[in-house]
């Protein structure tokens, strides 16, 4: 009997691969503070740090607990409710290490069979820049509830995150939606709101390539520092960049029901 | 907005899966067809004839003529195929699908 490719994490409802078509635009304080914004809605969440090049959800969560190893299962730690687990917890600080396909793979396969997620709403997931291995195997591994693709106004404009997304689609993972970070900059000195590239054109290409608009994440370096202290800016409910968050969170969960909805809706199969 | 299915019979009839679209056209697949358009990542890497057979799908003697198993909906675009001979890991999208209508109509549209 084949195996059901969701059977390594029976109990998890929905996963959600935060990815980019190129590095840097902050898919990791995306997925950080999404998984936040998810949990603030009173949902069970895991994060999961896919990136093994680069991990950095765990100082995006602070805390330094590591995950206790248990009868050959992983225990995740525990970072403001959200279960977390990261390649960094594993690695030696300052080592760099070659990963291979097959390695890459047995990775993330453990990532999902070996670590006790327990009953999950949403298993958040932080994947490295662009279209490798990682997004592959990961997709391979189990049917995916959908992506989140993040992108920057300019990279909209330069089509990068339509990279991103042609490959989700190529491995049949629906698309949930674009999120535009670092839109408006928000002067920390002043408050004022500022466009430096331009505003609504991310909506509008997400129009156009008929995918779902989350919503945009001011550039505030209020975030960065958040970030750097161990502390995502979501969990600050009253500062712009986290009612930022909540509201793409809110659109996410939005597109996750339609999703579920219209596949409930049933296609008969006989 | 991408074609959706309102049903899918897995034996529809002589060696074919058929395809019931929601815009009420019907697409019937030939098993064989069906299994060497497989997208999963092994299959798809592969570059393949028009209707050669996929490596272990080969019509020998003694072996169960093949036939989708089972199939199960991948969220809202795709169908997942588990052929009896072991293969699972090919997911149909819709999309993908409704392109490979083999029908005179559809044949005549895409220009295959
Ligand atoms: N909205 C924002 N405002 C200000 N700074 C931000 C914002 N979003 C992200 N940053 C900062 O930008 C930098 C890159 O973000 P992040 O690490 O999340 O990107 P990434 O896409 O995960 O990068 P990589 O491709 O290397 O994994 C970090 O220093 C982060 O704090
Ligand atoms: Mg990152
Ligand atoms: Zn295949
Ligand atoms: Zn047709």
């Amino acid at each position: 009997m084949p195996d059901n490719p969701n059977s390594l994490i029976p109990q998890v409802r929905y996963t959600i691969a935060v990815a980019s078509g190129k590095g840097g635009v902050g898919k990791s304080t995306v997925a950080a503070n999404l998984a936040v914004a998810l949990h603030a809605t009173g949902a069970a969440v895991g994060l999961m740090d896919t990136d093994v090049y680069g991990p950095s959800v765990p100082t995006l969560m602070g805390g330094n607990t590591a995950p206790h190893v248990i009868e050959g299962k992983i225990d995740p730690p525990v970072e403001f409710g959200i279960k977390i687990i990261s390649m960094a917890y594993f690695l030696p600080k300052d080592e760099a290490i070659i990963w291979r396909g097959p390695m890459l793979h047995k990775t993330v396969r453990q990532f999902l069979g070996d670590v006790r997620w327990g009953e999950l709403d949403y298993l958040v997931m932080d994947l490295p820049p662009g279209t490798g291995d990682i997004q592959l195997s990961l997709s391979q591994t189990i049917l995916l509830t959908g992506a989140v693709i993040v992108s920057t106004p300019q990279d909209l404009a330069l089509a990068v995150a339509s990279k991103a997304i042609a490959m989700f689609r190529k491995l049949n993972v629906p698309i949930l939606g674009i999120v535009e970070n670092m839109s408006t900059f928000i002067c920390p000195h002043c408050g004022e709101r500022e466009d430096i590239f331009g505003h609504g054109g991310a909506r509008q290409a997400a129009e156009e390539i008929a995918v779902p608009f989350l919503g945009e994440i001011p550039l505030n370096t209020a975030v960065r520092l958040a970030s750097d202290s161990g502390r995502p800016i979501a969990l600050d409910k009253n500062s712009p960049n986290g009612k930022a968050f909540r509201e793409v969170a809110e659109a996410l969960v939005e597109q996750v029901r339609l999703l579920s909805e219209q596949s409930a809706q049933g296609v008969k199969i006989q | 907005m991408a074609p959706t299915p309102k049903s899918i019979k897995l034996a529809a009839g002589g060696n074919t899966l058929a395809v019931e679209w929601a815009d009420g056209h019907v697409s019937r697949y030939p098993y064989q067809y069906l299994r060497s358009r497989c997208p999963c990542a092994t299959c798809a890497g592969n570059a393949r004839l028009p209707n050669a057979p996929v490596p272990g799908a080969l019509p020998i003697f003694g072996v169960k003529p093949l036939a989708p198993a089972r199939a199960e909906l991948v969220g809202r675009y795709a169908v997942q195929i588990f052929w009896n001979d072991g293969h699972a890991s090919g997911i149909y999208s819709f999309d993908y699908l409704r392109g490979l209508c083999p029908c005179d109509e559809c044949a005549a549209r895409t220009g295959k």
